[in-house]
C-alpha cells in the first residue's frame, strides 16, 4: 500500500527552523511506521534523523508522536492509522528540545534528570554468604517499577513540565522510588532527601497524567505519592511543605476538617514576617468579600474525636 | 584528543561490567556506545542467567551441561572458570539491587531452562536482560565513569601490532575524536542482523568484529550461530523465551499435535525439529502457551504477554502463535584468551563479539548473561592491569585526519540507484537461505560468490547525506560494511568445517567428525585475503 | 434521588459561596441531600494514605449505614475518595484490615458498597440530561464558557473512568455547557492542573499554571470559566491577580463554580448564587445573564 508521511524536520546546521517533509512510500500491509521511516531514509532522504534500536517494543527509543498520539514507531501499525486518513504525521514528543528532525534531547529531558536522583543502590552490608533473603512481594514491586523502559511518555503527558522544564518529572522520580524502596539500600532516609530536592517530589501536582500515559502500568504518580507519604512519616525536608503538611494534619486531627486560615499562616511560619506580609494582599481581598476563614476560630466538627483517634492509631502503627 | 587507560566500546551488559571492573581496579575508564546503554540489545534478553546455587546442583554439573551443549568444542578450562565463578557474580548482582524472583524462603528462585539438568536459571520475570541492564547501568553511573553515548566507533588505531586507542564519531556534535587508550575493550555485541528476518536490535551488526578483523585479529568459530526455536513469525518478529517450554508451553503443528522432542533439549535440536516439521508439509508450527494457565502465564511472563499483543496483536493466553526458528546469536567472534586478550596487544574483547571458547558449538540456554558478568569482570580487570603496566605510546594523531578523509570520500551528492538497505535485505535473505540452519557445499559456494557481488556493490555505494550530526545514513553504511565482512568469514568457516557439530549442520556432512574436526576455525586476514586455520580444542590461546 | 451529602472543607471555608449555591441548586432540581455531618476531611492528597484511607473508609461506612450514595461538590474530594474507594473495594483483605484496625472500635464496618459521585456525574448519570433540560428556565445563550475540570475528576482511570461508558465523564462539563445553552470555548488546558497543589512548594509554577489556563481561555474569547472544584477556584480566581502580576498582563476572567453555573440556567439570580464573593469581579457575566431574563 502507498502511505504518505508528513515528517517534522529541523536542521541544526541549516536555519534551525521547524519544517515538514512529505514522503510517499510503498509498504507491505503489515508494516509499522518504523518500516516506513527506515525505507524513507534508505531510499529517499538519507538526511532524515530518527532513533531506532530494538524494533519491537522493548527499548523505548523510538517514541514519537504519530498523528498527535505519543507512542512507539516500531509497534505502530501503519494500517491502524491509515484507516482514519491517507496521511500520517510524525512529530517529536512535546515539551522537549529537538536536536534534529525526530531526534530530541533525551539528555536534557530524561537522562540528566535520572542522574540527579542518584539512581543506584548503595548496598547494605552484604550477608556473610549468599543473597539477601527477601520476600518476592517486595521484589515484585521493584520489578514492576523497573519494567520502565524510559520511553518518556509519562514526562510527555506531565502538566508541570510545560510550565517548568526543570521539574525532575515522573520518570526520574519513579527511579527515585526504585532506590528508596529497595530494602537493600543503605540509606532510605537519604534517598528521600534526594527525591525531595528542589524541582523534586514536592513540585509534582499529582494530576495522574503520568499514570494515565504509562504504557506499562507502572503508575508513576502513585510512586511519587508513596515517596511523599514516606517523607511525611520520617519528616519532610522541604521546610515550607513540612509546615504546610504539619498544619493540615494538625487541624484535621483537632477539628475533623481543614482550618484554611490557620493553614495559610502556619505554612508561611508564624514568625516569618516577610512571608506573612506577602499574604496580605490576597488575605485583604478575601476578607473584604467574606472569603477569609478566620484562623483558629474554627469549629470542631461532630465526629472530630473519632478522627483524632484514627490519627493517633495511624501514627502509632507507622512507627 | 581524549586519553584514558581503558576504553570500553559497547554499552551492553558485558561492556558495563567490564567498565565497572576496570574502574574498580584503578584505571581511568571511558565507555563509548553507539546507542544509550539502556537501549542496547541486552535489554531484549529474557530468560535469565545460570548459577549453580541449588543444593543438589554444583559447578561440575553446570560445567557438564555447558560442555554437552557445546558438542565437544568448548574449551574445558574456560568452562570450569565460568561455572566456578557464576554464583559469585549472580550474588553480586543481587546485592547491588537486581530484584530477582524469589522462592517462598526468600532465596533466589531458579527456573528450568533449556538443556540445563538442574533448575539453575535465576530470573526477573521474563525481562531479566532489561532489569540486569538497568542495575548494571545504575552501578556504572555510581562509579562515575566517563560515558560517551551515541558515539560511533569508526576505527581502531593499531600500530605495529599494538592497539593505541580508537576514533569515534559523536553523533550529537558531529565531530570525529581520537581516544588514546592503553587498553581497548570491544564489547560491541554480536552480528545477528546478518540474518533477516532478525530479532536483534538494529545495531547488532558486528562492527567490533569487522574492525578487529581488519586490524589483524582472528575470528574464531564464526560458523557457529545459534538459532532460536520460538520466534514469532508475524512481522517484525518477536522472540519468546524458551523458558516457557520449561513451564509447560508446547510446540504444536497446525493440527495442534505436539512436535516430538522439544522439551529440555538443546536449542538447535528443537530448531531442526520445527524446520523438519515445516519441510514435511506442516503449514505452520505454533507455540501454545495455554497449558501454562492464564494466571500463571501473565504473572510469570508479563512482558511476553504485553509485547506479543503489541507486536502481533495476539493474546498468548487465548491462542497459539505461529513460530519459526530464527538466527539468535553467535557462539563465534573475535578470538580471545581467557582474559579477553586478542592477538593484538592492548586490544581486548568480551561478550557476544568475543569467542574465548567457552561456548564451543552451542551455548547452553541461560549462559549468555552469566558469561557477560563473569568475563566482563575478568576482562575489565585484565584490561586495567594491562593499562597499568603497558608502556605509554602516543596516539598516531595523523590517523584522525586520515579518518576524516576516509569518511569524506564516502560521501557523494550523486543520487544512487542502490542503497545500503537494499544490500542488507539481499544479504540477510542470502544468509538465511544458504548459511542458515542447514548448510551444504553448493549453497555455501553460491553464498560466497553472491557476497562478493554484494561487496562490489557496496564499494560503489556512497552516502548522500554530508552532515555528521545524527547521520544514520552514514552509520548504516558503515554497519553494512561490517556485516559484509562478517558474512564472508561466516560462510568461509561454514564451508571449511566438513562435519556437523552443535549449531553447524551440513547436509553433505551430517555426522560429527572428532578425528578431523575437534578444533576451532580461525579466520584472519593475510595479505588482505581471508585465511583459515584450525586450532585444536584444549590448546591455550 | 437522595444522597449522603459531603460538602468538603473549602465549600464552607475559602469558598463559602459554594455550599449555599449547591444546596439551593440541589433543592430546585429535587435532589434530596442528607448531609454527613460527623465525617472528616478526605485528606485532599495532602494526608498520607495510611491516615486518609481509614478516615475515608469511615465516611463510606457512615453512608452505608444510611444506605445512601455519597455526593460531592469538589473534584478533589471526589478524586481522593474515589481512589480510596477503589483500593478498599478491589482489595478485600485491605478493607478488612482497615475495618479491624480503625473502624471496629467505633462499631463501624465498611462493606464496600458505597458509591461516591460528584454533582456533575449525578446530573448525567442519575438525574438525566432530558430531565435537566426540562428544568432550564434561562438558557445561557451567548455566554461563552470554558470548562476546567480539575485533575481529580478525570484521573486516575481505574478510579474515575473504569469502563468505556464512563470514559464519557471526561467530557461531561463540555457537554453541560452546551446543554445549558452556553457557547463552549474549549481549551487545551481543561483537563490539566490549575496549580493549587503546588502553591506551597512552588508558587511560581502554580501561578504560571493559572496564567496559562485562564490566559488561554480569555484569549479564545471566553466570558468566564466554570469549574467543579473549589480548590481550582481558589487558585484560578483567588490567585488570578497574582498570576496577572507574574505574567505582567491583565487576565480578568471570572471563574464560576459548577452549581452557580447550573443555578443561573435554572433561573437563580446572580446574587442568590453569591457571585459577589469572587475575587475576580463577575459583573460582566452578571450583566450578560441579566439581559437573558
Amino acid at each position: 500500500m502507498q502511505v504518505t508521511f508528513k515528517v517534522y524536520r529541523k536542521d541544526p546546521e541549516g536555519d534551525g527552523k521547524p519544517g515538514r517533509s512529505t514522503f510517499t512510500v510503498e509498504l507491505p500491509d503489515d508494516a509499522n511506521v518504523m518500516d516506513g521511516l527506515l525505507k524513507i531514509r534508505d531510499e529517499m532522504d538519507g538526511s532524515l534523523a530518527f532513533r531506532a534500536s530494538c524494533l519491537r517494543g522493548y527499548c523505548g527509543e523510538c517514541t514519537m508522536r504519530i498523528n498527535g498520539k505519543a507512542t512507539f514507531a516500531c509497534t505502530a501499525k501503519v494500517s491502524a492509522f491509515t484507516k482514519k486518513g491517507p496521511e500520517i504525521t510524525l512529530d517529536p514528543l512535546r515539551n522537549i528540545p529537538v536536536i534534529k528532525d525526530l531526534v530530541f534531547d533525551w539528555d536534557a529531558f530524561l537522562w540528566n534528570k535520572i542522574k540527579a536522583v542518584k539512581p543506584w543502590l548503595e548496598p547494605n552490608e552484604a550477608p556473610a554468604s549468599g543473597e539477601n533473603l527477601l520476600p518476592d512481594s517486595v521484589m515484585k514491586d521493584l520489578r514492576q517499577v523497573m519494567s520502565c523502559y524510559y520511553c518518556g511518555l509519562c514526562d510527555e503527558g506531565c502538566t508541570v513540565l510545560p510550565v517548568d522544564f526543570n521539574f525532575l518529572g515522573p520518570a526520574a522520580l519513579t527511579k527515585a522510588y526504585r532506590v528508596a524502596f529497595d530494602p537493600r539500600d543503605r540509606d532510605g532516609k537519604e534517598r528521600l532527601r534526594i527525591a525531595e530536592q528542589p524541582k523534586g517530589v514536592w513540585d509534582c501536582v499529582h494530576c495522574f497524567e503520568a499514570s494515565e500515559h504509562c504504557p506499562r502500568g507502572i503508575q508513576p504518580t502513585e510512586r511519587i505519592l508513596a515517596l511523599r507519604d514516606k517523607a511525611f512519616k520520617v519528616g519532610i525536608s522541604h521546610e515550607k511543605v513540612a509546615r504546610h503538611h504539619k498544619s493540615f494534619a494538625a487541624s484535621v486531627k483537632d477539628s475533623g476538617w481543614v482550618d484554611e486560615g490557620r493553614l495559610a499562616l502556619e505554612s508561611e511560619g508564624l514568625t516569618n514576617i516577610k512571608g506573612l506580609m506577602k499574604l496580605l494582599p490576597t488575605a485583604a481581598r478575601a476578607l473584604v468579600r467574606g472569603k477569609a476563614p478566620l484562623p483558629y476560630l474554627h469549629a470542631k466538627r461532630p465526629g472530630a474525636d473519632q478522627i483524632k483517634r484514627i490519627f493517633e492509631k495511624g501514627e502509632q502503627e507507622e512507627k | 584528543m581524549k586519553e584514558f587507560d581503558v576504553l570500553v566500546v559497547g554499552g551492553g551488559a558485558s561492556g558495563l561490567r567490564a567498565a565497572i571492573a576496570a574502574k574498580g581496579a584503578g584505571a581511568k575508564v571511558a565507555l563509548m556506545s553507539k546507542v544509550h546503554p539502556l537501549r542496547t540489545n541486552t535489554g531484549v534478553a529474557q530468560g535469565g542467567l545460570n548459577a549453580p546455587l541449588g543444593n543438589q546442583d554444583s559447578p561440575e554439573s553446570f560445567a557438564e551441561d555447558t560442555l554437552l551443549a557445546g558438542d565437544g568444542l568448548c574449551e574445558p578450562e574456560l568452562v570450569r572458570g565460568l561455572t566456578r565463578e557464576a554464583s559469585e557474580e549472580v550474588i553480586w548482582l543481587e546485592h547491588v539491587g537486581v530484584p530477582f524472583n524469589r522462592d517462598p524462603e526468600g532465596r533466589l528462585d531458579r527456573r528450568r531452562f533449556g538443556a540445563n539438568s538442574h533448575n539453575r536459571t535465576c530470573y526477573a520475570d521474563d525481562r531479566t536482560g532489561h532489569i540486569v541492564l538497568q542495575v548494571l547501568h545504575e552501578q556504572f553511573q555510581r562509579a562515575q565513569i566517563a560515558s560517551f553515548e551515541e558515539w560511533y566507533l569508526t576505527s581502531l588505531a593499531v600500530d605495529g601490532g599494538t592497539c593505541l586507542g580508537a576514533i569515534g564519531l559523536g553523533l550529537r556534535g558531529g565531530k570525529l575524536e581520537a581516544f588514546g587508550a592503553r587498553a581497548v575493550v570491544l564489547a560491541t555485541g554480536g552480528f545477528t542482523r546478518l540474518y533477516l528476518p532478525s530479532t536483534a536490535s538494529l545495531g547488532t551488526t558486528g562492527d567490533g568484529l569487522s574492525l578487529a578483523f581488519n586490524a589483524g585479529a582472528k575470528l574464531m568459530d564464526m560458523e557457529m550461530i545459534q538459532f532460536h526455536p520460538t520466534v514469532i513469525s508475524k512481522h517484525p518478529g518477536l522472540l519468546i523465551t524458551e523458558a516457557v517450554l520449561g513451564e509447560g508451553a508446547e510446540i504444536v503443528d497446525a493440527k495442534g499435535e505436539r512436535i516430538h522432542g522439544t522439551n529440555g533439549i538443546p536449542r538447535e535440536k528443537i530448531c531442526r525439529s520445527i524446520q523438519q516439521a515445516l519441510q514435511d508439509g506442516a503449514e505452520s508450527v505454533c507455540l501454545d502457551l495455554r497449558p501454562i494457565g492464564k494466571e500463571k502465564l501473565i504473572s510469570r511472563f508479563p512482558q511476553t504477554h504485553e509485547l506479543v499483543r503489541a507486536v502481533a496483536g495476539m493474546d498468548i493466553s487465548k491462542e497459539a502463535v505461529p513460530i519459526h526458528p530464527a538466527a539468535h546469536r553467535p557462539m563465534g567472534g573475535i578470538e580471545t584468551s581467557a582474559q579477553g586478550e586478542t592477538s593484538i596487544a592492548g586490544l581486548f574483547a568480551v561478550g557476544e563479539c568475543a569467542s574465548n571458547g567457552v561456548n564451543g558449538a552451542g551455548r547452553l540456554a541461560g549462559n549468555t548473561l552469566t558469561e557477560a558478568m563473569v568475563f566482563g569482570r575478568k576482562v575489565g580487570e585484565a584490561a586495567a592491569g594491562h593499562a597499568a603496566s603497558a608502556p605509554k605510546r602516543s596516539f598516531p594523531i595523523a590517523r584522525l585526519s586520515d579518518e576524516e578523509k576516509r569518511l569524506a570520500a564516502l560521501t557523494s551528492k550523486e543520487p544512487a540507484n542502490d542503497s545500503s538497505g537494499k544490500i542488507h535485505t539481499e544479504l540477510g535473505k542470502l544468509m538465511s537461505e544458504k548459511v542458515g540452519l542447514i548448510r551444504d557445499q553448493g549453497g555455501l559456494k553460491l553464498a560466497l560468490e553472491q557476497i562478493q557481488e554484494l561487496k562490489a556493490r557496496y564499494q560503489r555505494l556512497r552516502v548522500t547525506n554530508p552532515s555528521r550530526i545524527y547521520n544514520y545514513q552514514l552509520t548504516s553504511h558503515l554497519e553494512i560494511g561490517s556485516l559484509l565482512c562478517v558474512a564472508e568469514v561466516v560462510a568461509l568457516a561454514a564451508q571449511a568445517r566438513r562435519e556437523s557439530r552443535g549449531a553447524h549442520r551440513r547436509a553433505d556432512f551430517p555426522a560429527r567428525d572428532d578425528q578431523n574436526w575437534r578444533c576451532h576455525t580461525l579466520v584472519s586476514l593475510v595479505n588482505s585475503a581471508p585465511q583459515l586455520k584450525q586450532k585444536p580444542v584444549g590448546i591455550p590461546g | 434521588m437522595k444522597y449522603a451529602f459531603y460538602p468538603g472543607c473549602v465549600s464552607r471555608g475559602g469558598c463559602p459561596e459554594l455550599y449555599p449555591s449547591a444546596v439551593k441548586v440541589a433543592g430546585k432540581l429535587g435532589l434530596e441531600l442528607e448531609e454527613l455531618k460527623d465525617v472528616g476531611c478526605t485528606g485532599a492528597g495532602v494526608l498520607p494514605q495510611y491516615l486518609s484511607d481509614p478516615i475515608n473508609a469511615r465516611t463510606f461506612a457512615k453512608a452505608e449505614q444510611v444506605g445512601l450514595p455519597v455526593m460531592t461538590i469538589c473534584s478533589t474530594c471526589q478524586g481522593v475518595m474515589a481512589q480510596a474507594n477503589y483500593r478498599l473495594k478491589s482489595d478485600p483483605a485491605y478493607r478488612e484490615e482497615i475495618n479491624r484496625e480503625y473502624l471496629s472500635e467505633e462499631g463501624l464496618e465498611y462493606k464496600g458498597t458505597t458509591e461516591v459521585k460528584h454533582l456533575l456525574w449525578v446530573l448525567f448519570e442519575d438525574y438525566g440530561l432530558d430531565r435537566l433540560k426540562s428544568m432550564i428556565q434561562r438558557p445561557l445563550k451567548g455566554l461563552k464558557v470554558s470548562p476546567f475540570y480539575g485533575c481529580f475528576l478525570r484521573r486516575p482511570p481505574e478510579a474515575i473512568t473504569p469502563t468505556k461508558e464512563l470514559s464519557r465523564r471526561k467530557s461531561y462539563l463540555d457537554e453541560l455547557i452546551e446543554v445549558l445553552g452556553a457557547e463552549l470555548v474549549d481549551i487545551s488546558g481543561k483537563g490539566k492542573c490549575c496549580g493549587f497543589p503546588i502553591l506551597t512548594a512552588n508558587e511560581e509554577n502554580s501561578l504560571a499554571m493559572v496564567a496559562k489556563h485562564t490566559g488561554e481561555s480569555k484569549g479564545k474569547g471566553a466570558d468566564c470559566m466554570v469549574t467543579p472544584c473549589p480548590l481550582c477556584h481558589l487558585n484560578l480566581d483567588g490567585n488570578q491577580p497574582r498570576a496577572e502580576s507574574l505574567k505582567g498582563e491583565k487576565i480578568d476572567l471570572p471563574i464560576l463554580h459548577l452549581p452557580q453555573f447550573v443555578g443561573l440556567a435554572l433561573g437563580f439570580e446572580p446574587d442568590e448564587m453569591h457571585l459577589k464573593r469572587h475575587i475576580i469581579p463577575t459583573r460582566a457575566v452578571e450583566t450578560k445573564v441579566e439581559m437573558l431574563t
